[in-house]
C-alpha cells in the first residue's frame, strides 16, 4: 500500500520549516495507523509536487526520517516504513516520551490542575485507547 | 564544476554620493535556491545588477562562475539567465516570434524544451505579446531566460506586479523547472511568502549589507520569540544574551532572540527564576524582528 500525496499538508508560512512538518505528519501517520511497516512513502518529487514546495526539501525530510530510522531507503523503489525499532534500551524510549510528557506536565501546572487530577488524565486515557498499539 | 556559483566579498556600490551596498559578503552554493529578501529600496535590484555584470561594483570583489561580472566570457554569459522586473519585449512579435528571436542569439538555444515549457505553462505560441496578461508575460520571460538551459537564473522580483494566482503560478513553474537540482536560482522579492515555499536558502538586505545568510529552515529553527514570565516585576536588568530586541512589561518580557537551544532556555529559567514560553515565527515576523532592531 502506499499512502497518497494529498494526505500531506503543509503551512509554508507557518514558524515550523517546511521538513519538519512533514516528519511530523509521516510520525503522525505512523502513530494512528495510518501508516504500517511496509507502507510507501510517495516519491520525494511526487509529493514535492503535490505540496508545491522546493524537492529539497522533502528529500531533507527524509533523510530524517531514515536517520531516525522511522523509514528505510529501498533501491529504486523508494522510501518504506519501517519496522518498529525494538533493539532501542528501554532507558532511550522512556527517555524519549519523557521529553514529549514535559511540556504537557508544564501545561497542566499552568492550568494549576492537581497531581491526581493529572494523573487521572493520564488513566483515562490510556483507558481509551486500545494498549499495545 | 565548482562549488560556488556566487562569491562576493565586501561588495559596495555607490551611486554618486549615495552608498546603496556597504560591503555584502555572499557565497551561494550551486544547486540552491536563494531567495534574497529586503525592503524596498535595500538594494536588491543593485546587487543583482553587479553580479550580473550590469553594473560596475565600487569596491569589493564578486565572481560569478570564478569571473569578475564585469568582464564575463561568452562561455560563461551563455550559462546565465536573467529575468528583470519588468518583461520587456516587442509587442508586435507573436509568443513564439519572441522566442525563436531570442534563440537566434544563443548557439546551444534548446527549442524543443522552449515547445515543452510553453505547453506546460499554458502559453499560446500564436498569441500577441502585447495582448499577454502580467502573469503570462512573467512566465514568457522565464522562458526566454531559461531557452539554453542556464546553469544560473537569475529572476528580479518575479511576482511582484502578480496576482494571488499569478503569483502561484510563476512560483509552480519556477519549482517545475528547477526541480532536477542542477539549477542554481536567485531571485528577490519583498513578498516573504513567496520564499517560503521554494527557497532552500535566504539571504536578508538590509540596509547595504547580508544581516543573515543561510538555510530558511536553520533561520526558523534558531530565531524564536520567547515570553517569559515571572511571579515578581521582572528586575531592570533583565537581559537575555544574543536577543534583537526585548520589551518588558511588569512580570512578563517577550523577547526576540537569534540563536535559541534549550541551555539558553535553561540558563534565563535558572538564572531569573521564570518561566517561558517558545514561539515560532515565521519568515515575516523573522524578517520584521531583525529590521526593528
Amino acid at each position: 500500500m502506499a499512502v497518497e500525496p494529498k494526505q500531506f499538508r503543509v503551512a509554508p508560512s507557518s514558524g515550523v520549516p517546511i521538513f519538519r512538518q512533514i516528519i511530523d505528519q509521516v510520525a503522525a501517520l505512523v502513530a494512528s495507523g495510518g501508516l504500517k511497516t511496509g507502507d510507501m512513502l510517495p516519491s520525494t518529487r511526487e509529493l514535492a509536487k503535490a505540496l508545491e514546495v522546493n524537492m529539497m526539501t522533502v528529500s531533507k525530510a527524509y533523510s530524517r526520517l531514515e536517520a531516525d530510522g522511522l523509514v528505510e531507503r529501498v533501491r529504486g523503489t523508494g522510501m518504506r516504513i519501517a519496522a518498529p525499532p525494538v533493539n532501542r534500551s528501554l532507558a532511550d524510549r522512556l527517555q524519549e516520551f519523557q521529553a514529549h510528557v514535559a511540556p504537557a506536565l508544564h501545561r497542566a501546572r499552568q492550568l494549576g490542575l492537581s497531581d491526581e487530577q493529572i494523573l487521572s488524565v493520564i488513566h483515562q486515557t490510556l483507558r481509551g485507547r486500545p494498549d499495545g498499539s | 564544476m565548482a562549488p560556488d556559483v556566487i562569491r562576493c566579498a565586501n561588495l559596495q556600490k555607490s551611486y554618486g554620493k549615495t552608498e546603496v551596498l556597504r560591503g555584502v559578503d555572499l557565497v551561494i552554493p550551486t544547486g540552491s535556491v536563494v531567495g534574497l529578501l529586503g525592503t524596498n529600496g535595500a538594494g536588491k535590484s543593485t546587487l543583482i545588477k553587479c553580479l550580473l555584470g550590469l553594473l560596475r561594483i565600487t569596491a569589493g570583489t564578486a565572481t560569478v562562475f570564478g569571473e569578475d561580472p564585469w568582464d564575463l566570457s561568452a562561455a560563461t554569459k551563455a550559462r546565465l539567465g536573467y529575468v528583470p522586473q519588468t518583461v520587456k519585449v516587442y509587442p508586435w512579435m507573436t509568443v513564439r516570434q519572441v522566442i525563436d528571436y531570442t534563440g537566434a542569439f544563443y548557439p546551444q538555444w534548446d527549442p524543443q524544451w522552449c515547445s515543452e515549457l510553453l505547453r506546460k505553462w499554458e502559453l499560446d505560441g500564436s498569441a500577441w505579446v502585447r495582448n499577454l496578461s502580467g502573469g503570462e508575460l512573467q512566465r514568457l520571460g522565464l522562458i526566454l531566460a531559461m531557452g539554453h538551459r542556464p546553469d544560473l537564473l537569475v529572476l528580479d522580483e518575479p511576482a511582484a506586479s502578480l496576482d494571488p494566482i499569478g503569483r502561484r503560478g510563476l512560483l509552480r513553474s519556477l519549482l517545475d523547472a528547477t526541480s532536477d537540482g542542477t539549477h542554481t536560482v536567485l531571485f528577490s522579492t519583498h513578498i516573504t511568502s513567496d520564499l517560503e515555499r521554494v527557497a532552500s536558502h535566504v539571504a536578508i538586505l538590509g540596509n547595504g549589507v547580508i544581516d543573515f545568510f543561510g538555510e530558511l529552515d536553520e533561520l526558523k529553527d534558531s530565531v524564536k520569540r520567547i515570553r517569559v514570565h515571572s511571579a515578581a516585576d521582572l528586575p531592570r536588568e533583565f537581559a537575555v544574551p544574543g536577543s534583537l530586541r526585548t520589551e518588558i512589561a511588569g512580570k512578563t518580557a517577550v523577547v526576540a532572540v537569534a540563536a535559541v537551544d534549550a541551555k539558553l532556555l535553561d540558563d534565563i529559567r535558572s538564572r531569573w527564576d521564570v518561566s517561558v514560553d517558545v514561539e515560532d515565527l515565521n519568515l515575516e515576523d523573522i524578517f520584521l524582528e531583525l529590521h526593528d532592531a
